[in-house]
């Protein structure tokens, strides 16, 4: 047995230091996977011919490049921080949240439905129909947890299936129950004096959502570490064994962390509303629910993590859109690009024979990622 | 009563073409999963087959090369979900789900890039309809089952073929083993290793059956996206038939009724958001009516690591 | 038991030819030497013992002689011809078989279908399973194992299953026969029928080693003991002319009290923990506890004696209220607590030490001072509406570690970091602290090192002289000896007698096997 420290280590707290090596550790490891896939896509360029200096070049202007670019790549990442904050809160369960796509549609067409309804009330809409879309989305979000808890349905299909079920919910109401007079299939347009405010015109269409998103992304952090909900549902995740035995409820935590997760992904639906489209047009918005899987991932489903991975997301769409204008790679490649991270970022032991045996656990954020501040 | 009988040979015949694929991407989830290794990317295999056949067709203006090169596609994709989830010990459903998200953005990519825009690829040549003499005459029945893309003979034979080789030949004994106690199967002398990809590799080869008859055999182009979660609903069909090749066409045949009898309904009648959702609903309908993962492959889902 | 060995005598097996040679073995995990340089010989007929504590290094000189492991140094002979083995594949080629202590049965599979898996019976690309009944049935003919090759392990006793365990490495025409700790899930009566079948083995020409922690069974069948400690090799005694005593001094390099100090019981006669006609349904749905009645006083510690298996965990688990109860009632202090959960019953004093800390009693992720909160989190003053205080945690954790010598006592490292016995520290560090009347601990000191178990079986006497209310659950027969006031026996669920702590291993040994 070896010597104990004299030191009390009592109220640690708050150590910067080792909170600081802790989180570069755990940079580490999704830095190493956005490399390699860089290397791929590299390759995948240059099999269609075009020269991937060039192409990552524009790739990274049209994400940083100017203040547009900034502005776009804002734009793009506000509903990641969504979608992949309610597939982390899921994961810190021990669940899967593949329903993001769905939760966000019900939260859209709640908004697009109350955005108009509620427009006479102005700028007080606002905050209102938010909160709406945050209880619907939450009840929907809390549908796959009661079947698991009660059938034991498995989330993951379970999930996947709402989805499809939601956006057409969500498609229907949009063309039958909401439409609009004309040609476009569609919600009304709600009235500017409801929707959230762009930030500059500098920067291009982002608008304050942003600063919703990351207020949820502080909701979460002190969520999970802060209240006895999330250390229950932290808990649950790490050992549901232990959890059950220290007479913490697995059930009533697994429907309340899936419908947070929906609410959250249903929130960013509300934003992308009235901040960004002002109506739901059929078809609206693809994949953002799935993206979220990858955001919450990278960012090891902490909550800053996910706020930096969802930057990583929104760049490279916002950069795909420059890249395709000034070269003839089609934007899709950024959806590649996003789908081999989401792969590398999951192959530890494809880290550890980068970056060696010992460094593996460190580099991969295990620690951070369920262990916390 | 005429009207009635003759109205139950196309629902059959129709149910029997939308079931096809569900069977085979369901029979191809079933060797993956059986070994041990969750397959949420069957979707994703049957896109990227769906497509990669209509591209071996378009260039070499047959159907069979199309085949080839769909199958193809679907055993590669299928070898790196079997490399993350097996070699590099990746989460199976996460990878699974970078597997669609590859799928999905691949075919996107590559849609602009060979055919120059996205959407709906050129018409190519296809599987279609090969009516067995003598069989397809048979009253009622005749024509729907006899009277199909080849590619729904070769399932009639699949079925029983699966049936036998998973629980009448070594192969199959050893591949249900890796999923129930790997350990055993490696002091056993086996490699786990090399059953789990073989496992992983035919749930490639099968879903990519399943996609090319999607792109190919009922259809002669491919469009963006068209498996529309055939293969999550292969899955539930897997754990609703208990990991059973028999009874993983029970949902495949109840979802294809489903499509097949809401053809006729007018669209006045019931919008067709609601007629799109009945499939997922019904799946999540059955998988609660009948249990969950209840007598799931004991070992599913985690890596197996020597002590 | 002795003089059966003596008729055999065990001059004949010395003088027989060599099997198995392992010689200058060594393998490093890390810091760690399992094994250092290890040398053993086995000869043709011999059971040879090899005995030692937990972590000696046994298991590990064995995965090496299986191809489990590949050894840092040191070379392998069988039958005087060196061999190279890498993996399991190369151990069977060579006649070498084991049975581990958890077995590799796949429990959907029938007895033949796991016996013949590798190795299978043809006919074309079928599978010939008929084949594989009949060459099952010829095995368990030959050496005496009963077995019904249609049936599913999943059905078998586990005395049954280590039988199909054997039979695998007999259709694999295995010469030497590797057992790890196979007594460790058998009652005395199948302990007895395996040594039977041991010595048929050993008549057809097999050579047997025989892993085990347990001195006095060796002596029973053993002809020679090696003892291994702490990775080397400390001696090999002839079994017929070594006893108990000496035996446990070399396992385990001192003179080990095989009793714990223990004080006269102060046992005031109020009874604080009481179960009348339990019955408690297993996770399959069969009745794991059928109709168990028992009482544990202030300041006396009740032992539960039995094989694993025979309902001590169901039991644990409905007295601590982590288990519903299908039939019959739980008093705690006289109060009917039966429908109350876990943390109820811990409100009321309770305390559970479970048996698997490492799943059940801590979240191995969560640092130490979450899980020392893990049941007290949602009130004062950890918790206030809602809202939980983390540095009240951990200030509150700093000390209680200390307290019950939890290394390191740094209530922000992470459970799943230290070793078993300060784990096992922290879980009893948690339980014991908030001064609970009642404790139940179930296998308190299962796979900690020795230093661990004393301060463990302290801990439970100074409760006990508090006058606090134990009932102790243990597969070791010591354990509860040296710590019970009383002993109850548990058989297939029910309370099968009760005797004292000088009971002796005949008497426990039968009431184990369910003859009352």
């Amino acid at each position: 047995m070896s010597e104990e420290r004299r030191q009390e280590p009592q109220e640690r707290g708050f150590d910067l230091r080792r909170m600081l090596v802790n989180a570069g550790g755990a940079l580490v490891f999704p830095l190493v996977a956005i490399l390699l896939s860089f290397v791929i896509g590299a390759v995948i360029v240059m099999a269609t011919g075009n020269n991937p200096i060039t192409v990552y070049a524009a790739l990274i202007g049209g994400a940083f490049g100017s203040a547009s670019s900034i502005g776009r790549t804002l734009l793009y990442t506000t509903p990641f921080i969504f979608t992949g904050l309610a597939v982390a809160v899921a994961f810190r369960a021990g669940l899967f949240n593949i329903g993001g796509e769905g939760q966000l549609y019900i939260g859209a067409i709640t908004a697009a439905w109350l955005g108009v309804s509620l427009g006479f009330l102005g700028p007080f809409a606002i905050p209102i129909t938010l909160v709406a879309c945050l209880i619907t989305s939450f009840l929907w979000g809390s549908i796959p947890g009661i079947l698991k808890v009660r059938f034991g349905a498995h989330e993951v299909i379970t999930t996947i299936m709402l989805n499809y079920v939601g956006i057409n919910l969500a498609y229907y109401l949009a063309q039958h129950l909401l439409r609009q007079r004309g040609p476009i299939p569609g919600t009304e347009t709600i009235d500017y004096a409801v929707r959230i405010p762009i930030i500059s015109t500098a920067l291009g269409r982002v608008n304050y959502g942003i600063i919703i998103a990351l207020l949820a992304a502080v909701a979460v952090l002190l969520l999970l570490w802060r209240t006895r909900r999330g250390f229950e549902i932290r808990a649950v995740g790490l050992s549901p064994g232990a959890a059950n035995y220290a007479g913490m409820k697995l059930g009533v935590n697994t429907i309340l962390a899936l419908a947070i997760g929906g609410s959250l992904a249903g929130l960013g639906g509300g934003v992308e509303i009235l901040g960004v489209y002002g109506n739901m047009d059929v078809p609206f918005v693809s994949n953002l629910g799935y993206n979220g899987i990858g955001v919450a991932l990278l960012g090891r489903n902490h909550p800053v993590g996910v706020v930096l991975g969802a930057l990583v997301f929104g760049g490279l769409f916002s950069g795909a859109q420059e890249m395709q204008f000034a070269t003839d790679v089609p934007l899709q490649l950024a959806n590649v690009l996003l789908a081999v991270i989401l792969l590398l970022v999951t192959a530890t032991k494809l880290v550890e024979l980068i970056v060696g045996k010992r460094a593996r656990d460190f580099v991969s954020g295990t620690h951070l990622e369920r262990g916390g501040l | 009563m005429e009207d009635f009988l003759g109205g139950i040979g196309p629902i059959l015949q129709s149910t029997i073409r939308q079931a096809t694929p569900l069977i085979f991407a369901a029979l191809g989830g079933l060797f993956s999963e059986r070994s041990g290794v969750v397959n949420i990317g069957l979707e994703g295999l049957m896109l990227i087959s769906a497509f990669a056949g209509v591209v071996g067709a378009y260039f070499s203006g047959n159907a069979l090369v199309g085949l080839f090169t769909g199958l193809g596609a679907g055993l590669l994709f299928a070898l790196i979900h079997a490399l993350m989830c097996v070699t590099f010990e990746a989460d199976q459903i996460i990878s699974g789900t970078a597997i669609n998200l590859l799928a999905l953005g691949g075919t996107g990519f590559l849609m602009v890039v060979i055919f120059g825009s996205g959407g709906t690829s050129p018409r190519v040549d296809s599987f279609e309809s090969v009516a067995i003499p003598l069989l397809s005459d048979i009253p009622i029945i005749g024509k729907a089952f006899f009277d199909q893309s080849l590619l729904v003979y070769l399932i009639y034979i699949l079925v029983p073929v699966t049936w036998f080789v998973v629980y009448r030949t070594p192969f199959g004994l050893r591949l249900r083993a890796t999923g129930e106690v790997p350990e055993a199967v490696d002091t056993a002398g086996v490699s786990v290793t090399r059953m789990r990809y073989y496992g992983v590799a035919l749930s490639g080869i099968l879903a990519g059956l399943g996609g090319v008859y999607l792109s190919m055999g009922v259809l002669s182009a491919f469009t963006e996206g068209m498996t529309g979660g055939r293969g999550f609903l292969a899955l539930a069909a897997l754990i609703f038939g208990r990991w059973n090749p028999i009874g993983a066409l029970a949902l495949p045949l109840l979802v294809g009724f489903a499509y097949a009898t809401t053809f006729g309904v007018s669209l006045e009648a019931v919008p067709i958001e609601l007629i799109e959702m009945l499939p997922y609903l019904l799946t999540i309908v059955a998988l609660c009516a009948f249990g969950g993962r209840a007598i799931a492959p004991a070992a599913i889902g985690k890596p197996y690591r020597k002590e | 038991m002795a003089e059966e060995r003596a008729e055999r005598g065990s001059a004949g097996v010395e003088g027989a030819p060599v099997v198995l040679e392992m010689r200058g073995v060594t393998k490093r995990f890390g810091p760690v030497t399992a094994n250092d340089d290890v040398s053993l010989v086995l000869h043709r007929g011999e059971i040879l013992g090899l005995l030692g504590e937990n972590g000696a290094g046994k298991s590990t000189l064995m995965k090496i002689l299986y191809g489990l492991y590949s050894p840092d140094s040191g070379e392998i002979f069988v039958d005087g011809e060196r061999v190279e083995i890498r993996d399991p594949k190369d151990a069977v080629e060579r006649g070498i078989g084991m049975v581990h202590q958890h077995f590799t049965l796949i429990p959907r599979l029938t007895v033949a279908e796991n016996i013949v898996l590798g190795a299978e019976p043809r006919k074309g690309i079928t599978l010939d399973l008929e084949g594989a009944i009949k060459a099952t049935e010829e095995l368990s003919e030959r050496y005496g194992l009963k077995v019904d090759p249609r049936a599913r392990v999943a059905d078998l006793s586990v005395g049954v299953q280590q039988r199909v365990e054997i039979l695998k490495t007999l259709y694999r025409e295995a010469r030497i026969l590797v057992l790890d700790e196979p007594t460790a899930v058998l009652t005395p009566q199948e302990t007895e029928d395996l040594f039977s079948v041991l010595k048929e083995l050993v008549a057809d020409g097999l050579s047997i080693i025989f892993i085990t922690h347990k001195l006095g069974e060796l002596l029973g069948v053993g002809d020679r003991i090696i003892i291994i400690r702490d990775g080397h090799v400390v001696d090999t005694v002839d079994a017929s002319k070594t006893n108990e005593g000496e035996l446990a001094r070399l396992m385990v390099g001192r003179e080990v009290l095989l009793r714990v100090e223990k004080e006269e019981s102060k046992a005031s006669g109020e009874t604080r923990l009481a179960a009348e006609e339990l019955v408690v349904l297993s996770n399959t749905g069969a009745k794991a506890v059928s109709g168990v009645s028992l009482s544990v006083r202030a300041g006396e510690i009740l032992g539960v004696a039995g094989v694993d298996g025979n309902g001590q965990t169901e039991l644990a688990e409905a007295l601590a209220g982590t288990r519903p109860v299908a039939g019959g009632r739980v008093y705690l202090d006289g109060e009917d607590v039966t429908s109350l959960g876990a943390d109820a019953r811990q409100e009321r004093g309770l305390a559970y030490v479970p048996e698997d800390r490492a799943s059940k009693g801590l979240v191995l992720d969560f640092h130490l001072y979450e899980n020392n909160t893990l049941k007290t989190y949602d009130g004062p003053p950890y918790s206030r509406w809602g809202w939980i205080f983390p540095r009240i945690m951990r200030r509150r954790a700093a000390k209680t570690l200390r307290d019950y010598d939890v290394r390191p006592p740094d209530p922000d490292a992470r459970a799943g970091s230290l070793s078993g016995g300060n784990q096992q520290k922290a879980v009893l560090a948690r339980e014991l602290s908030g001064d609970p009347g009642v404790i139940i601990a179930s296998q308190p000191t299962r796979g900690v090192d020795v230093g661990a178990i004393e301060f463990i079986h302290r801990q439970l006497l100074e409760q006990r002289s508090e006058g606090k209310a134990i009932l102790l659950i243990s597969l070791e027969l010591e354990e509860i000896r040296s710590l019970s006031d009383r002993i109850i026996v548990l058989y297939a669920g029910r309370v099968v007698g009760e005797v004292g702590p000088d009971a002796t291993d005949e008497q426990l040994g039968l009431l184990m096997a369910g003859r009352e």
